[in-house]
């Protein structure tokens, strides 16, 4: 049960990075072929005209990927930004307390989050709703990457609250120390 | 219930949630789902959904993790060496010497980086070893470092003025170049104090190195060419109107790979490290936009902000006297939380008392943004400091206490593109017509 979560975390991650990496992709294509183009017509020939269809549309599907996807990872080493002096100032069993309430927060509020996402990717499906723009894409499936993102969020939540009732330390506290540059600006 | 007790409940509130530790992401979409489930016969839960799908599914934003990404693969290049090797022939010289490398470093390094943190940590793994082994003030070379690093915030490309462009609908590429000058001015108000105080202070200077001649000079130049290179391809391209910040950024990270392939240092792990940091940063801004997207939302239901910026606006306040009290209520609010916290936090509630004082937004962002940098390198919560505690292992007050006179500089430069704002709007408004 343990792998199978950290194995649900980390390919959720991994699935986030390649989003990335094929908005970097998708987007620098599309600059090469303007370059290309600029560079035919200062040789007086046409321009071919080659655009990615719908760049802007499908880049901002893969950022809602990467950003929910990598909602569990990032809680998970501790790169969500909290607010630590009160924790770090009470005594252990009062911080406990403290992340147990965080916890529980950040849990109902997920689930909660899940389902309504969830509804959302359901009407889209429901009511056929489609992008704008060249290649008409079904909203259905970049919202339903987003509801996936916020259940596995809601999972890692939950995991940690179970952890921290049994006594056992969040997996937040005890994940590696920071890169000094993952801060948040 | 009155509007303004509901209004003081739900700061109150808030400030709680976040003391408390509650991520503040979280805390932001619990305290605007309590205002409309409370307040408000709306279906919140659709909102909500709707809300965050619209302010996460965006082209424009896509340029953060690009930038962000960009940050950390330069970050594990061999640029900062390149710079150190490059800069420091010609600040020999100049009164501070060695010093200015510090300032000079990171105002370049802050305009290939959209981080404070990046540019710290990348200029102070390289200088901060040299400085000290050839002798030099250590409250003054972690000083210097401390209030430089924060220029990458205000520098473009900026992650911070990305997110304030994303929360107030504001071009990018605008506030881009609005951050120009302002940046260029705080670097030189940083070099005229370390210039000043190394001529009172002669005798805390090492010994003066002897003069490379200009030949040399001009060859260990070159080392500046990658970090120009990259300037020119992603700023100067959406200077020129060549291309827009996303896809400028997502240019910029690939000439950072090759930079990094050229330089022996791209490898499997370099460049898996550099792509899970940059995916975990920007889901974390992510997630924080778009609790802040949802407070916006909620917020503007309540009409407590136009309520606010009614009362604020029947006291008749001089923009000054209304910047003056928000910069005092900005640094308290900077001690306790992070900048990008504080930007999204603030225009979700004030921004129509700002429109109605008459202040230009775009300019308003340069001026926030430079009020933040000060809030990182002031305790108890300053990412610079934190950032420069890793590396020194010198507490967080000690090191602040280094940074007050660059802190004291910061609010010189907020008065002075009070003063004169055209500092920052000059620039945007000279550049190429852009949609």
């Amino acid at each position: 049960m343990r792998k199978l979560l950290e194995q649900v975390y980390s390919a959720a991650t991994v699935l986030a990075a390649c989003c990335l990496i094929t908005i970097a992709g998708l987007v620098v294509l599309q600059v090469l072929g303007r370059l290309y183009d600029g560079a035919r017509q200062l040789f007086g020939l046409a321009p071919v005209g080659f655009l990615v269809p719908s760049l802007a549309e499908i880049a901002g599907f893969l950022l809602v990927g990467a950003s929910f996807l990598a909602l569990a990872g990032t809680l998970r080493v501790g790169d969500h930004i909290r607010v630590t002096i009160l924790l770090h100032a009470v005594p252990s069993a009062a911080a406990r307390l403290l992340t147990v309430f965080a916890l529980t927060v950040a849990f109902v509020l997920a689930a909660y989050f899940t389902w309504h996402a969830g509804l959302l990717a359901l009407d889209s499906h429901r009511y056929g709703e489609v992008s704008f723009g060249i290649l008409p894409i079904p909203l259905v499936y970049p919202q339903a990457v987003m509801s996936t993102g916020l259940a596995v969020f809601a999972v890692s939540l939950l995991d940690d609250l179970i952890a921290v009732l049994r006594g056992k330390a969040a997996s937040f506290e005890t994940g590696k120390p920071a890169d000094p540059i993952e801060g948040s600006e | 219930m009155d509007l303004s007790l509901v209004a003081i409940l739900l700061g109150i509130g808030m400030l709680a949630v976040l003391a408390m530790g509650v991520w503040v992401a979280v805390a932001m979409f619990a305290v605007a789902l309590a205002a409309l489930v409370l307040m408000i016969p709306v279906p919140a839960g659709a909102v909500m959904a709707t809300t965050v799908w619209g302010a996460a599914n965006s082209w424009e934003l896509a340029a953060l993790p690009m930038f962000i990404w960009m940050g950390e693969i330069l970050f594990r290049s061999r640029l900062s060496e390149y710079m150190f090797a490059g800069l420091s022939p010609w600040m020999r010289n100049l009164p501070g010497r060695l010093l200015h490398v510090n300032i000079v470093g990171c105002g370049i390094f802050a305009a290939v980086s959209g981080s404070s943190a990046a540019t710290t940590a990348t200029i102070g793994r390289m200088s901060l070893p040299e400085l000290k082994s050839r002798g030099y003030d250590e409250t003054m070379a972690i000083g210097t470092l401390a209030g430089s690093g924060t220029l990458g915030l205000l520098i473009p490309p900026s992650i911070i003025l990305i997110v304030y462009g994303a929360a107030t609908e504001q071009s990018i590429a605008r506030l881009f170049m609005a951050g120009v000058l302002p940046g260029a001015m705080v670097c030189l108000l940083f070099m005229g104090f370390v210039a000043f105080w190394a001529v009172i202070n002669r005798a805390k200077m090492p010994v003066k190195e002897d003069a490379l001649p200009f030949v040399e000079r001009l060859k260990a130049t070159r080392q500046l060419l990658p970090v120009i290179g990259l300037i020119v391809g992603v700023i100067g391209s959406i200077y020129a109107g060549l291309a827009s910040p996303t896809e400028a950024a997502a240019i910029g990270v690939v000439l950072s790979l090759l930079l990094s392939w050229l330089s022996g240092t791209l490898s499997r792990e370099s460049f898996a490290n550099a792509l899970i940091g940059a995916t975990r940063t920007s889901c974390m801004i992510a997630f924080i936009l778009a609790g802040a997207a949802f407070l916006t939302v909620a917020m503007g239901y309540t009409g407590i902000p136009r309520e606010l910026a009614a009362w604020i606006g029947a006291m008749e306040l001089s923009p000054f006297e209304l910047l003056f009290a928000l910069t005092l209520f900005f640094i308290v609010l900077g001690c306790f939380l992070d900048g990008i916290s504080v930007v999204v936090l603030t225009t979700s509630v004030i921004l129509p008392m700002i429109e109605q004082a008459g202040l230009d937004l775009i300019w308003f962002g340069i001026y926030l943004v430079l009020v933040v940098e000060m809030s990182q390198i002031t305790p108890p919560v300053g990412f610079n400091l934190f950032v420069l505690q890793g590396m020194t292992g010198r507490n967080i007050f000690s090191i602040a206490r280094m940074a007050l006179p660059f802190f004291l500089l910061m609010i010189l430069a907020v008065v002075l593109i009070v003063a004169f704002p055209q500092l920052a709007l000059w620039l945007p408004e000279a550049m190429s017509s852009q949609p």
